[in-house]
């Protein structure tokens, strides 16, 4: 029996929102492509599921990069020029922080959000904005650069306060705008959604993520991240992508030098002139290619080289009252007992108590997300890999229920209603969730962190040095963009682009 | 670093390049190849396991248990008391998916060649694999299983320290997982099993529960049969019978027969216990597809041409409107792995890429988006058309 051609111009190693962003834009071009999923649906992370009757959001928070009808920020429009419709909601706030002396509903739109800050801590509003819009100023000129490369001279003509902040770390830049403690927490608490202390993390990627999410607000798909994952994957298929479920691949075939194909679990040698990968390079290079004397030393320094990011941890529950009538107020709280970033970040290395939380509801967003009489509710943290390598098969439902325990406990007493009183649906999701229904390297769903070492514009600068194998491209987290579920589809959209660029590139030379 | 200068600085960039190659050039060079937090998952769950027959005993006069142990040996994976196992049977060159709660409990699956135990009753006619369990199964066959499946277990975040297990016929099975469990002292809680069976011969693994009565596990045993010597509790499980047995904050877990579902739905409203403390196993393949609401019955007789894509391969297969997609499947030995068989796992998630259809509504665990762009759980789905459906290659 033959399930796949004898060949194809492009395979994608995974079925999530990278991988199938790669294939919708190859697909546009004209081109034959593979979509090899482990899962038997698409999305990866970006999925729901369904518990006693009630479809459940498995991960997604709230999406950067779409912006309002009408004026699409790069995410939305991508997915409305591929022709993916989704039916986008609003989420109504920027965040809820629970800082130490801090109870504050913040709101999106730069000065919105400034004058909000300034009610809070007097005297702050002019440097906030300030901040705000040296924020706003390099997002747009990352935008721009991430699509037309320049020279340095023009880069700095042009894209003065990016050039200027690249070296600096987020709190080197903060500091200049010499900004009372308090006000410094209001614009940290989404921190965590980049994964890295402000002492390291680079003031680049702090401003992509407050210019995005505090200037144009943030939305969630009406059908969960279900309905975005799958709406891709049914247009990429009306666009000729033939995907294929519940298909492990465990080697990628490369000779001198070069990608031929892959071999799945169930032994099928499928070829192709380019591979794009979504597992991470750490798997790929170390157990995937075959054989692995293809792999140049290089590769393996690279990866060891840099620093795992964050997994996740969460705690999804249905309530078997309202959001009002359990007093569980905002879409969003983000609840920490210090903002100190640097020290949250070792925190976040062990197993538990986790002092940030991030706490989400949907029913704000979306009121029918739940029957009536009923909410959403989840709490998570995002700890790095590290505490959780340390935990046997035998302890880790033990480890699982303690920390769980931890944060729906944390939560009760901030709402002053015990929640597990509630419990109607309860489920956990941990590393090894993670790691059991994606094959993600060690559960890690933020790729590499985003360090001073391994900044974003480094990683542009050196991005061609860093191709071991020709014909191979990655699409992931661990990408340039980094993580989450937009900047999933941007690193899919960069695979798809070297994958053209190259096609292009061997068509002129013949 | 001169911070307050940095909107002087135009090197940054390169800076931080250099940072970075230095970083890699100052890296090991030896590939690190550990993903613990991947191998715990594995653990837990590692797909297929290749399984053979180690004992087979009786658990009543119609009823029989089965031990499972992994071939070659070792550790099964650890699972939750109350979650079953798929198994995969090959007869006749066709492969069978059938999913069984496991009775065994999960601290025996952890032992250095643990177990799992099933417990299965001879059917009264559409059983086929339970009949061919129960007379031709021996020890030393091999099957394909794949466990830790479910979501019928005590969850304590969620769940009353009391249980009361509300069973009916083999449905007892994953209760006496539970019992053993809470015997070994590696479950924390209180187990009442209302166990209702319509003679006492039909009682499953009666002796077996019997010896793990302590203050932290009761059964009791009724019967609606006409038995003259019987002393204990007799009739259904009714209200009144429940709330008997009931004390205190009490979780409900509910498994038997389908009938038994129907009559516990209306005898549970009667009790006045909030939603999440009634849980009850999903549902199993419907009996009989033609009574359930919305059905064409005008249909049900009729025969369509079912084309099954996997891959660029195609078949045409005949599907009655009476039967599953995956029973048609099944029929004409195209592999369509099945887990819970009850529309709520998923994991026989089907494309329909044209025709008529009619899901159980009984088993209808969909997405909402899936729904929209008509994805079946092929094990709740039945043909009312000529259709085309696209499988995962097995």
């Amino acid at each position: 029996m033959k399930f796949y051609k004898d060949h194809y111009d492009v395979i994608v190693i995974g079925g999530a929102l990278a991988g199938l962003s790669s294939a919708l834009m190859l697909a546009e071009k004209g081109k034959d492509v593979l979509v090899l999923e482990r899962h038997n649906l698409p999305g990866g992370i970006a999925t729901s599921f369904v518990r006693g009757g009630i479809e459940i959001e498995a991960a997604l928070h709230e999406m950067m990069s779409i912006g309002p009808e009408g004026n699409r920020l790069k995410v939305g429009k991508f997915l409305e020029d591929m022709g993916v419709q989704i039916d986008w909601l609003k989420v109504p706030e920027a965040y809820h922080a629970s800082l130490p002396g801090l109870e504050v509903t913040l709101h999106p739109g730069l000065e919105t959000f400034a004058k909000e800050v300034d009610a809070e801590v007097p005297g702050t509003y002019e440097k906030v904005l300030k901040l705000l819009n040296l924020c706003h100023t390099v997002f747009d000129s990352v935008n721009e650069l991430s699509i037309h490369p320049m020279s340095k001279v023009q880069m700095l003509l042009k894209h003065e306060a990016f050039v200027k902040t690249a070296g600096y770390s987020t709190q080197e830049v903060i500091d200049t705008f010499d900004l009372p403690q308090k006000a410094q927490d209001l614009l940290a608490p989404y921190w965590i959604y980049v994964g890295t202390g402000f002492r390291t993390l680079p003031f680049t990627i702090f401003a992509v993520l407050m210019a995005d999410y505090i200037g144009y607000g943030s939305y969630i798909p009406h059908k969960f991240s279900h309905e975005m994952s799958l709406k891709m994957a049914e247009r990429a298929e009306a666009m000729g992508v033939q995907i294929e479920y519940r298909q492990h691949v465990d080697k990628i075939l490369v000779k001198d030098g070069k990608v031929y194909g892959v071999r799945t679990a169930r032994g099928d040698e499928i070829h192709a002139d380019y591979v794009i990968s979504a597992a991470y390079p750490n798997k790929v290079y170390t157990s995937m290619i075959e054989p692995l004397s293809e792999v140049p030393k290089k590769a393996i320094k690279m990866v060891n080289g840099r620093r795992l990011s964050l997994t996740a941890f969460s705690v999804i529950m249905i309530l078997d009252k309202s959001a009002e009538e359990l007093g569980i107020h905002d879409y969003s709280v983000f609840r920490g007992d210090t903002m100190d970033t640097e020290a949250l970040y070792q925190d976040l290395a062990g197993l538990g108590p986790y002092r940030y939380l991030t706490c989400i509801c949907h029913n704000y967003a979306n009121p029918d997300a739940t029957p009536e009489g009923t909410c959403s509710f989840s709490i998570t943290t995002l700890p790095r890999v590290d505490g959780w390598k340390t935990v046997s098969a035998d302890d880790y439902d033990r480890v699982k229920h303690e920390v769980a325990k931890q944060m729906i406990d944390d939560m009760s007493k901030y709402y002053g209603v015990n929640l597990l009183d509630h419990v109607l649906e309860i489920v956990i999701e941990t590393p090894m969730t993670v790691a059991h229904y994606t094959g993600m390297w060690n559960g890690c769903i933020y790729g590499y962190a985003h360090t001073m070492e391994d900044h974003i514009v480094a990683r542009l600068q050196t991005a061609e040095e860093e191709k071991f194998i020709e014909g191979l491209e990655f699409a992931g987290a661990h990408q340039i963009s980094g993580d989450g579920m937009g900047p999933a589809v941007t690193n899919g959209r960069k695979a798809a682009k070297n994958v053209l660029d190259d096609m292009k590139k061997k068509e002129a030379a013949k | 670093m001169k911070v307050k200068g940095f909107l002087k600085d135009v090197g940054g960039a390169s800076r931080v390049t250099k940072a970075r190659l230095n970083a890699f050039e100052t890296a090991s060079e030896t590939p690190e190849t550990v993903d613990p937090i991947g191998n715990v998952a594995k653990e837990w769950h590692p797909g297929t396991l290749d399984l053979a027959v180690t004992d087979i005993r009786p658990a009543s006069p119609t009823a029989k248990t089965v031990r499972f142990e992994k071939v070659g040996g070792g550790k099964l994976p650890p699972f939750y008391a109350g979650q079953f196992i798929s198994l995969a049977f090959e007869l006749d060159g066709k492969v069978l998916c059938r999913p069984y709660s496991i009775s065994s409990a999960p601290f025996e699956a952890r032992k250095e060649n643990g177990y799992v135990e099933i417990t299965v009753r001879r059917s009264k006619g559409d059983g086929l694999i339970c009949d061919y369990i129960n007379t031709e199964l021996k020890v030393g066959d091999r099957v394909k299983g794949n466990m830790g499946l479910g979501q019928f277990y005590y969850e304590p975040l969620r769940d009353a320290h009391h249980i009361m297990a509300l069973a009916g016929g083999v449905g007892i099975t994953p209760f006496a997982s539970m019992a053993k469990e809470i015997a070994n002292g590696t479950m924390d809680a209180e187990l009442t099993i209302l166990y209702g069976s319509v003679s006492s011969n039909d009682i499953i693994l009666k002796d077996e529960l019997q010896a793990l009565e302590s203050d932290r596990v009761h059964v009791v045993n009724v019967l609606s049969g006409d038995e003259p010597d019987w002393t204990g509790e007799r009739g259904f499980l009714t209200a009144e019978l429940i709330k008997k047995y009931s004390k205190g904050d009490t979780s409900y877990f509910i498994c038997g027969p389908q009938v038994m579902y129907k009559f516990l739905r209306e005898e549970i409203k009667k009790l006045d216990v909030p939603a999440r403390r009634i849980r009850f196993e999903v549902f199993g393949q419907a009996k009989d597809i033609t009574t359930f609401a919305g059905y064409p019955v005008e249909k049900k007789d009729e025969t369509y041409t079912l084309t099954v894509m996997r891959g660029i391969h195609k078949d045409e297969i005949p599907a009655k409107a009476n039967e599953s997609l995956v029973v048609a499947c099944e029929r004409a030995g195209i592999v369509l792995l099945t887990d819970c068989r009850s529309g709520e796992c998923g994991f026989c998630r089907t494309k329909v890429l044209s025709g008529e259809y009619y899901v159980c509504p009984e088993n209808d665990g969909r997405r909402a988006a899936d729904k929209d762009f008509n994805y079946v759980h092929a094990c709740a789905a039945y043909p009312l058309s000529d259709m085309t459906i696209k499988i995962p290659i097995v």
